[in-house]
């Protein structure tokens, strides 16, 4: 899934699946909390994230991003950084 | 009290309760299996730290409220060390709401990694126990006592406590014990989290008639002392650790003081 899709995108399908919600858009003013995601969704965005790309997502950095872009700006370096 | 030579399984073993349970095991020489759900370094700093201990650590990924995920866990286990002797089942998560505010997704996260994740690692680890073994799960006061949004996990922890009663029985002639631990508040990061999310009141969990607050290590002890032959005749049994906060009346004793003195 990954090598056929952006991460933005495939960060998209799989938010789009858990918050079962077609019309998901990520940007610097949107929240998951505006899709109407509670604590356990957040959880299993994160765990799906770290599944999809063997990632460990830092629980305190995660703290100071506030938007989804910013989310997705977040699982890129930490992608990247994996190498 | 020796567990040399012992196979033990932790899940939930990397960090808090577990990663103490973890490195007491190691400490009575035990070899560890720690199960992690999200947090591979964390779980690689214990086992490191339970290697220097002198017994062998492995660590396996999986989220114990999945039962295909325990399957490969077990398969794992089976397949690196043939047998296992002991299984704490440590692993915990909830959904914090009370109970009228509670969805059947958050109620079934939490029954499925606190109470269905014991039925199912107690089914794998039995057949993996060929000559005996112990089994400890890990309860909680919640299960009794009515805490603040803490609904869906009390009830999870109180079906953990009668599976652990059933599973005692029906693994005693195998050789297989088991038993339960039930501490109040432990002195962990899980803890500040669940105290943070509703502003909770901290001050009555901070002093115990033993003393201060119990630590992850408190219950670690007891829990190796249950994983050992000395407890062979402890069956089904579910240990508070609270420094016998429970026995008191803090609740009681608050309203009394805030409504004025009612006694005849």
């Amino acid at each position: 899934m990954s090598e056929e899709l952006s991460i933005e995108e495939t960060v998209k399908k799989i938010a789009s699946r858990i918050l079962r919600k077609t019309d998901i858009n990520f940007s610097p003013t949107t929240s998951f909390k505006d899709f109407n995601a509670d604590s356990l969704d957040i959880v299993q965005i994160l765990v799906a994230v770290e599944d999809t790309y063997d990632i460990e997502l830092d629980d305190e950095e995660l703290q100071n991003i506030t938007n989804t872009a910013a989310f997705v700006e977040y699982i890129e370096r930490k992608v990247a950084e994996k190498g | 009290m020796s567990l040399k030579g012992k196979v033990a399984l932790i899940t939930g073993g990397s960090r808090g309760i577990g990663r103490a349970i973890t490195l007491k095991l190691a400490d009575e020489g035990a070899d560890v299996i720690i199960n992690y759900f999200r947090k591979r370094s964390t779980a690689e700093l214990t086992a490191q730290e339970a290697r220097e201990k002198g017994v062998s650590s492995h660590i396996i990924k999986a989220n114990v409220g999945e039962a295909d995920k325990i399957d490969s866990m077990f398969d794992e286990i089976e397949e690196k060390f043939g047998r296992l002797d002991i299984l704490v089942n440590n692993a915990a998560s909830g959904v914090a709401r009370s109970a009228l505010e509670l969805d059947t997704r958050g109620w079934d996260w939490t029954m499925d990694i606190n109470a269905k994740a014991f039925l199912l690692c107690a089914q794998m680890a039995a057949k993996l126990m060929k000559n005996g073994g112990s089994m400890v799960s890990i309860s909680s006061l919640g299960s009794r006592l009515i805490w603040p949004i803490y609904t869906a996990v009390g009830v999870s922890k109180s079906a953990l406590e009668a599976l652990t009663r059933y599973l005692a029985i029906e693994l005693a002639p195998r050789g297989i014990s088991v038993n339960g631990v039930a501490p109040g508040a432990v002195e962990t990061e899980a803890l500040k989290m669940y105290t943070a999310s509703k502003d909770l009141p901290q001050q009555s969990w901070q002093k115990t008639p033993a003393g201060g607050m119990v630590q992850p290590e408190d219950v670690a002890n007891v829990v190796a002392f249950l994983c050992s032959e000395e407890a062979a005749m402890i069956r089904g049994q579910i240990i508070v650790i609270d420094g016998g906060l429970s026995l008191t009346s803090v609740g009681v004793v608050s309203i009394a003081s805030d409504e004025g003195d009612r006694s005849v």
